[in-house]
């Protein structure tokens, strides 16, 4: 007993040598949490140290996780910025507190269209919701993509649609907000319902619907052009297809912890400053991210169908997040929590 | 030998529970033990999840308010996810207890061949994050499965759902149940079971009249512990129960999808409830029987059992669960030696270079904090199983609850109350090592726990008392007497504290940080980006590092912890 207690005492004794935070004091540090994935994160990040002598440590979360962590850590935030993801989520934050607004002088050559009209976040690419064929099926059947948004309601795709539970992951939200800002709010509910018969289920993270294209699971997910090409950095056969009848977008941001680390404050400015620049920018096309620039100046890579190329709608993305709680409660009511065929 | 103790008056058991009070009071070091552990659940355990029921139970103001509760408690279908939360639990926890019961049993009553095998392979679900088995059955049965298209022809098979996940939990927690079960069965005191085949009992009537009621606390510590896993788990769910929602993932959806903490919080609490009752349940039931069997009257080895009849029957149903074991651990390791899983099926290694690449310190992390979160979960495990199994005093009900609460918390909402109560003044503790050795610690230490004291219970009080009596105080009798018999119980909340810590996935998705990422949230991020082989030649590389660690560690205890009188000298 006596030795268990003094073992358990001794040991119990070292956790505060672990416990002394371990994020530099020096102000050539800047800690960041990132949705973007990680191996194309590193590229970015790396570059940056490379020009400013700046070190990144980063966390890497989903969208949604990352914000969580933001508002749980609201009181000390461990982290100066928040970078990649979409803009519902910045929108989120801001709404709880969470961020400190700043404007980067670089993003002068970004369309209006992108900016945060509260002039919080940072807009650093964007990417349009298309469809993301998974090509062998495709051959198989001896079938053609489909173009429009009735297309995918043909009955030879039953159980072969995929995407994600709106509630969870901003893509599929994005998906749904575009629907309806398309259709309007009764057909739209007409035509997700019908759908729904074709679907094969909606997955928990966004992430998960392109995968299970890319391994046979269903043939055609909903999800942004970028995610859905994700998996063919790894050899998956995916290829894209865009709604003729037009489609919404994503704009991703990277935007300021409020009350983050004293000492990175400059250092985080550095990074949006970076980042929205043509020099960051530029990094998309290097890097199989498939994403496409905000700013104009930067090259797109190429054979990447940037968003001058599809039927974008005029997606709003403030009045998206602002009704997010009522068309995801409608989802689940109307959609999800109906009878099963 | 099962005595029935009589139930005393209220006054009288009062009066007891005073005067062990006192008794404990006297002896300092088991009074530092007691106030050390009510401190350490106080401040880890008590207070996060207060935190965070406080959290959702008050609204933005800070005013209390019972609306979400009454939201969720009114809506059908966090009811119906209630219901079938319950029930996937239920079902996980009778097979996997099921298959358990039989893998101990075949291992340490009878002389069945390739034991050591079937020991692994008890072991080895445990040692790999428990969504790369949902992998491997997707791999396996999905659209483009190997065995559904590819054997059968078969292309329409829907894999996501219940059964599946039925499938994918009992193989990820038959080995609790198999862990808890092989200690106790072999605790059993030999002689007992040989007195009944002597006295003409057949095998049969021996097992169900002496074998099976003393391991009764095992099998429902075994079905306890299962039961909250199944109910807790979040990445199976996710991962293969396609529209089968459980209440886990109801809870990390809210969260993370819709931004609602404090809804979140509530479902929490509502998971937590269940796990409750279940605790409650076999505190009632394990403690109101008797098991002692360790008398302390000489023993002798036991005989395995040799009729061929019975042996072969249970080896064969091992020997087939293994080749199911088998079969979804060896698609991970053929997955991870080929250029696109599911894909591109050209060999390569490949997968494991990119893979020490991308993730060795991550790794090297993850076995620091396990290591030194398992030792301090194995010890506290032990401490709390001896202040509570045979003792009653005022503070030990706390001190009970308290300490396997954790285990039936939900990852996710573990990390929030956690980065809730430890990042604020006066403690700061996030961002650093120490607050995933304590996560850690705490979840963890129920196994050690549970098995620490079923094995406690099973030793007859007059031992400890024999040793009192001839002149050793407490400390001595429970080292020279409890301690060895702990070991096995020791061990098994080691190596599962150990494991767990490595294996967790939900539970420090929020508390990582850049300087202490850990390995499986670096696995985790390679699924989202469809990087399956290399997350395969990252889990088998886990596997094999694992396997290791717990060959040392069994070495290890076995020198520390061996009966000192081999050293003794024979003469006086």
């Amino acid at each position: 007993m006596k030795r268990f207690l003094v073992l358990f005492l001794t040991l119990a004794l070292c956790i505060p040598m672990f416990a002394s935070t371990t994020a530099l004091a020096d102000s050539k540090s800047l800690t960041v949490y990132t949705a973007f994935p990680e191996a194309e994160v590193i590229y970015y990040f790396d570059k940056f140290t490379e020009e400013t002598g700046i070190t990144v440590n980063y966390i890497r979360l989903s969208a949604g996780e990352m914000l969580t962590r933001v508002a749980a850590e609201k009181d000390n935030p461990l982290a100066a910025l928040m970078v990649g993801g979409s803009t519902d989520n910045y929108i989120a934050a801001a709404e709880q507190g969470l961020l400190e607004p700043y404007q980067s002088p670089e993003l002068a050559a970004t369309p209006e269209a992108y900016l945060d009209p509260t002039g919080t976040w940072n807009p650093v690419y964007v990417g349009a919701i298309a469809f993301a064929c998974n090509k062998e099926w495709f051959a198989d059947k001896g079938y053609d993509y489909p173009t429009t948004w009735a297309d995918l309601l043909d009955p030879k795709y039953q159980g072969e649609i995929i995407m994600a539970h709106p509630a969870t992951s901003g893509t599929a939200y994005t998906v749904l907000a575009t629907i309806i800002q398309l259709m309007g709010d009764d057909a739209a509910w007409e035509y997700l319902a019908q759908l729904d018969t074709n679907m094969s289920q909606y997955t928990k993270s966004g992430a998960a619907a392109p995968n299970a294209v890319a391994l046979g699971e269903a043939a055609i997910a909903l999800t942004f052009s970028h995610d859905g090409l994700q998996p063919t950095a790894e050899g998956y056969p995916i290829e894209l297809s865009f709604p003729t009848d037009g489609t919404g977008y994503e704009v991703g941001a990277v935007a300021l912890i409020k009350n983050g680390p004293a000492d990175e404050q400059e250092n985080a400015k550095l990074f949006i400053d970076w980042m929205c620049s043509t020099a960051g920018q530029n990094c998309y096309a290097e890097n199989d991210s498939f994403r496409v620039p905000t700013n104009t100046e930067a090259v797109a890579a190429e054979g990447l169908v940037t968003l001058d190329k599809v039927q974008t709608i005029e997606y709003d993305a403030v009045w998206a997040a602002s009704v997010k709680k009522d068309y995801t409660a409608t989802f689940e009511e109307k959609i999800t929590s109906a009878p099963e065929a | 030998m099962a005595k029935t103790v009589g139930a005393g008056g209220k006054s009288s058991a009062r009066t007891k529970k005073m005067n062990e009070t006192k008794m404990i009071m006297r002896q300092p070091i088991l009074l530092v033990a007691v106030i050390v552990v009510i401190a350490t659940l106080l401040l880890f355990v008590a207070y996060p999840l207060i935190k965070i029921l406080l959290f959702g139970l008050t609204t933005e103001e800070g005013t209390l308010s019972l609306q979400t509760l009454k939201e969720i408690l009114t809506s059908h279908r966090y009811l119906s996810t209630f219901g079938r939360t319950l029930l996937l639990g239920l079902i996980v926890a009778v097979i996997s207890t099921f298959i358990g019961y039989i893998f101990a049993y075949t291992i340490t009553r009878t002389n069945a061949p390739c034991k050591g095998f079937l020991k692994m392979i008890a072991t080895l679900p445990i040692l790999s994050p428990p969504f790369i088995l949902s992998l491997s059955i997707i791999f396996l049965f999905g659209k483009q499965g190997l065995i559904t298209k590819s054997l059968l022809g078969i292309t329409s098979n829907n894999v996501y759902g219940m059964p599946s996940l039925i499938v994918v939990q009992v193989m990820s927690f038959f080995p609790i149940a198999y862990l808890t079960l092989s200690g106790i069965l072999e605790s059993i005191d030999a002689s007992v079971e040989d007195a009944a085949c002597n006295m003409g009992a057949s095998r049969w009537h021996t097992f169900w009249t002496v074998t099976f009621p003393l391991s009764l606390p095992g099998i429902i510590s075994g079905c306890l512990l299962v039961f909250i896993q199944s109910l807790e788990d979040f990445s199976n769910p996710a991962t293969i129960g396609g529209n089968f929602t459980t209440l886990s993932v109801e809870v990390y959806q809210v969260i993370t999808g819709s931004y609602d903490m404090r809804k979140g919080s509530v479902l929490a609490i509502l998971l937590l409830v269940p796990a409750m009752a279940a605790f409650l349940l076999n505190k009632y039931w394990v403690n109101k029987k008797s098991f002692v069997t360790v008398t302390g009257k000489p023993t002798q080895a036991r005989k395995p059992i040799n009729e061929p009849h019975i042996k072969y029957p249970l080896f064969i149903f091992c020997i087939l669960i293994a080749a199911v074991v088998i079969l979804f651990y060896g698609t991970v390791i053929f997955g991870s030696f080929v250029t696109t899983w599911g894909y591109n099926y050209t060999p390569t290694l490949m997968q494991y270079q990119k893979a020490l690449a991308y993730g060795w310190s991550s790794m090297k992390n993850s076995m620091i904090l396990a290591l030194i979160s398992a030792v301090l979960g194995g010890l506290l495990g032990m401490i709390i199983a001896y202040l509570t199994a045979k003792r009653n005093y005022y503070g030990k009900g706390f001190i009970e609850i308290t300490s396997v609460l954790m285990f039936a918390v939900p990852g996710t909402v573990l990390g929030i109350a956690y980065v809730l109560a430890v990042n604020t003044k006066p403690i700061i503790l996030t961002g650093t090592a120490a607050i995933l050795v304590i996560v850690f610690t705490f979840r963890n230490m129920p196994v050690a726990i549970e098995s620490g004291t079923t094995t406690l219970l099973q030793i007859d009080n007059s031992i400890e008392e024999a040793s009192t009596i001839l002149g050793a105080n407490s400390g001595r009798s429970f080292r020279k007497i409890t301690l060895p018999m702990l070991r096995n119980a020791f061990f098994s909340g080691l190596v599962y504290s150990f494991v767990k810590a490595i294996t967790a996935v939900s539970a420090v998705i929020f508390l990582v940080s850049p300087r202490w990422n850990l390995v499986t949230s670096k696995i985790y991020t390679l699924f989202d980006q469809a990087k399956y082989s290399q997350a395969a030649a990252f889990v088998t590389m886990m596997v094999g590092i694992l396997l290791v660690f717990i060959g040392i560690f069994n070495t290890l205890i076995n020198i520390l912890l061996a009966p000192r009188s081999k050293k003794r000298k024979p003469t006086k």
